[in-house]
């Protein structure tokens, strides 16, 4: 299908141009499943693809249900790679790689001396994590390829990422001397650039996340580090314009009670008392949902994608499929898994509601 | 077909603790309306002629605005409020860390030149702001201050939105096992590790590595840290003390937590471990909150029969009026039974006094007329 509402991003590679691709967002807007998606998104391009933890919460663990992540980089999907990634086991690579010291592991767990520095200077465990996303993305096969075409990171939430991604600029500010302060250089030089990596903030069409959306891209372009589109997750798919809002409310309780017991279905007074309540909510949400969203572009001035709300009655792997389809369908490519979930209309229904109404947004 | 939405534990509602509690505090992953939770059961308790402070960790600028105060901040401000019943009174603030840190430098230092020279140590400007639980720390520190100061009916505090809400019952032990640990040991003494064995063994290999992570580094952060550590000792007892109060004020029956979520696996994983660790640390929990559940949809007409008669109203205004609102409600009820379905599994095998399902209201909570809403429900289950 051709979508008629353009996002402003053509293809995959505009998408997913960037090595590496850190997802953010305020707490509970599914940085998680967007992350997934993004990922999901890569191996459908044919990228060599890496989805990355680092806050050891075992979140892709669970949402693909796989053994638990560790240190090691595993093949979980065809094409799709997983590692979770740990400051002490950074530590401990790092130590053995630059100075051979790989006793000095059982020492330092012992003594928890790994606990003690990094407690004392916090900046060096984002760090030792920022540092192995680093080496991921330098690192290249025999061949000259780079090792991973795509490295897609579940990063901190909002409130986090800034210091998150300052820790290169803020260790060098205690560690005067040495290779933690030369390889932070490198470590910033790619941060710095769009080309290697940039961010994507998650949102959900709320009062709260989208404010807190708008802060942190203002945080980040400060920063000097690339923001990437925005991604407005569970996006309400609207199943009743506002006429017929009105012309459901003008029939009634009784009418549309009538209208569908006709056809031999039950449906108590309650039920479409119930019904037309909902219906006035939904407007009210889709509707708050059109301002938030034409707020967040036109404060952003970033294309936005939409990942609907699923309504199915579970949440598994194969939904995730259909919302890295869905990405797809917004880039101008081929979404297969979507369009068998969703009819043309309700499709078109979910992604127009993250395009900026042509009045108020997108220009500003 | 969807399996009936089942609820595993008995309703109920907050109502006695909002009347009875000193303390109540809410806890939860990020994002699932902690603060907002805090400041109507706070509200409650004002209403019931309680004397009421809700101290918070975020700078939820909205949530102040919708108390009528510009901005909080570390001071008590009160909230204007008509028609409350007699001695009700609802105070609001904001934690600031840095402050409660430095006020307890001042009391457990030894020397006022000892406790300028911690504070201008760079390693604590960053520790304040950093060690793993010490925000939760010092929130529970500011709430024993505020208990001491005395005058207060009840207090509630709201915890940050840390990816564990576990962090802060550690907090004071670990702050603690910190300030005691063997390497700040060596670090102040390195004589005293030259023992025999292991304790050799890692005393010699704590110097190696001591050396390593000087070169790693650079010297001037081992430097600083052993000047810190250095100013810091004679604070130890206090510190160690004053932890240990903490825990036993939040003992006290009187003392309960909220435990908050949202209705989706992750934040319900999180509740579910904090009210097991609640009961494993002999700690109270008042109940859980499920925010912004979906409201229940009855069985009539049934999945099938929506699908048959939405396909087959008729192509006119109608018909694609009557068929959407269908297809809506099979949205909610799915969703809605999405959401029991995650719930009950999260609480399989957990004992929670009460539970208080606050239902999905249209948008954020603005004024207080929204906080006395949620309020209603906490405290009576229903929404009005």
């Amino acid at each position: 299908m051709t979508l008629s509402t353009p996002t402003g991003l053509a293809g995959f590679d505009d998408l997913l141009s960037s090595h590496v691709v850190m997802v953010t967002g305020k707490g509970g807007v599914g940085k998680t499943t967007t992350a997934a998606a993004l990922a999901l998104a890569g191996v459908a391009s044919g990228r060599r693809t890496i989805l990355v933890e680092v806050e050891g919460r075992q979140s892709f663990s669970r949402t693909f249900g796989t053994a638990r992540w560790d240190y090691e980089q595993r093949e979980f999907r065809p094409g799709l790679w997983g590692m979770a990634i740990d400051p002490a086991d950074s530590v401990y690579e790092y130590l053995d790689r630059f100075y051979g010291l790989k006793r000095v592991q059982w020492v330092m767990e012992r003594s928890h001396a790994l606990d003690f520095v990094t407690t004392a200077a916090p900046g060096l465990k984002d760090l030792l994590l920022l540092g192995k996303v680093y080496d991921l993305e330098i690192q290249r096969r025999s061949d000259g390829r780079r090792r991973y075409d795509l490295i897609v990171v579940d990063a901190p939430p909002t409130g986090r990422i800034v210091p998150f991604l300052q820790s290169p600029e803020g260790v060098t500010e205690i560690v005067r001397v040495g290779p933690i302060q030369r390889q932070a250089g490198s470590m910033w030089e790619m941060l710095q650039n769009p080309q290697r990596l940039r961010t994507v903030v998650v949102s959900l069409l709320e009062e709260m996340p989208v404010q807190e959306t708008i802060e942190a891209v203002h945080a980040l372009r400060e920063l000097g580090v690339d923001v990437g589109p925005l991604v407005a997750n569970q996006v309400t798919v609207p199943r009743v314009s506002e006429p017929q809002r009105d012309q459901l409310r003008d029939l009634g309780a009784s009418g549309l009670r009538e209208q569908v017991t006709k056809d031999g279905a039950r449906m108590s007074g309650r039920t479409s008392q119930l019904l037309l309540d909902l219906v006035r909510t939904h407007r009210d949400q889709v509707e708050l949902q059109e301002r938030l969203r034409d707020e967040l572009v036109g404060s952003c001035a970033l294309p936005l994608l939409a990942l609907p709300l699923m309504t199915s009655p579970t949440f598994e792997v194969p939904d995730l499929e259909v919302l890295a389809d869905v990405l797809a369908l917004q880039l101008g490519e081929d979404g297969p898994h979507a369009q068998a979930r969703f009819d043309d209309t309700e499709l078109e229904a979910a992604i127009a509601a993250a395009r900026p109404s042509p009045v108020s947004g997108g220009t500003s | 077909m969807t399996p009936p939405a089942t609820a595993p534990t008995a309703r109920g509602d907050l109502g006695d603790d909002v009347a009875t509690a000193h303390i109540l505090v809410t806890t939860g992953a990020g994002g699932v309306g902690k603060t907002t939770t805090a400041a109507a059961l706070a509200l409650a308790a004002a209403r019931a002629g309680r004397r009421t402070l809700v101290l918070t960790i975020d700078p939820a600028r909205r949530l102040a605005q919708a108390m009528g105060l510009e901005e909080l901040d570390d001071d008590p401000r009160q909230v204007e409020l008509e028609d409350l019943p007699d001695g009700g009174e609802l105070w609001a603030m904001m934690l600031d860390m840095q402050t409660t840190f430095d006020r307890l430098i001042d009391r457990h230092a030894t020397s006022p030149e000892r406790a300028r020279a911690i504070k201008e140590n760079r390693i604590y400007r960053t520790l304040s702001s950093s060690l793993a639980g010490t925000q939760e720390y010092m929130a529970m520190e500011r709430l024993h201050e505020l208990h001491e100061a005395d005058g207060w009916d009840l207090l509630v505090i709201d915890t940050p939105p840390t990816r564990s809400a576990l962090d802060f019952l550690d907090a004071p032990k670990r702050m603690s096992s910190f300030l005691e640990g063997r390497l700040l040991q060596l670090l102040l003494r390195p004589g005293l590790a030259a023992g025999r064995g292991i304790g050799r063994m890692v005393g010699a290999s704590a110097s190696a590595f001591m050396r390593v992570a000087g070169k790693v580094t650079g010297m001037g952060l081992m430097e600083d840290l052993a000047e810190f550590f250095r100013n810091f000792e004679g604070m130890y007892a206090g510190f160690k003390e004053r932890a240990e109060q903490v825990l036993e004020l939040l003992r006290d029956p009187d003392s309960r937590f909220v435990v908050i979520a949202s209705p989706e696996p992750p934040p319900l994983r999180e509740a579910r471990f904090f009210l097991e660790r609640l009961e494993q640390e002999g700690l109270h929990a008042a109940g859980l909150v499920v925010n912004r559940i979906r409201p229940e949809v009855p069985r009539d007409p049934s999945d099938s029969a929506i699908e048959r008669v939405a396909e087959a109203q008729p192509d006119d205004r109608q018909g694609r009026s009557v068929a959407g609102a269908l297809w809506l409600l099979r949205d909610v009820r799915n969703l809605a039974g999405r959401q029991r379905r995650d719930v009950a599994a999260a609480l399989y095998g957990v004992t929670v006094p009460a539970r208080v399902d606050v239902p999905l209201l249209g948008g954020d909570v603005h004024d207080l007329a929204g906080l006395d809403t949620i309020a209603t429900v906490l405290t009576t289950g229903k929404t009005r």
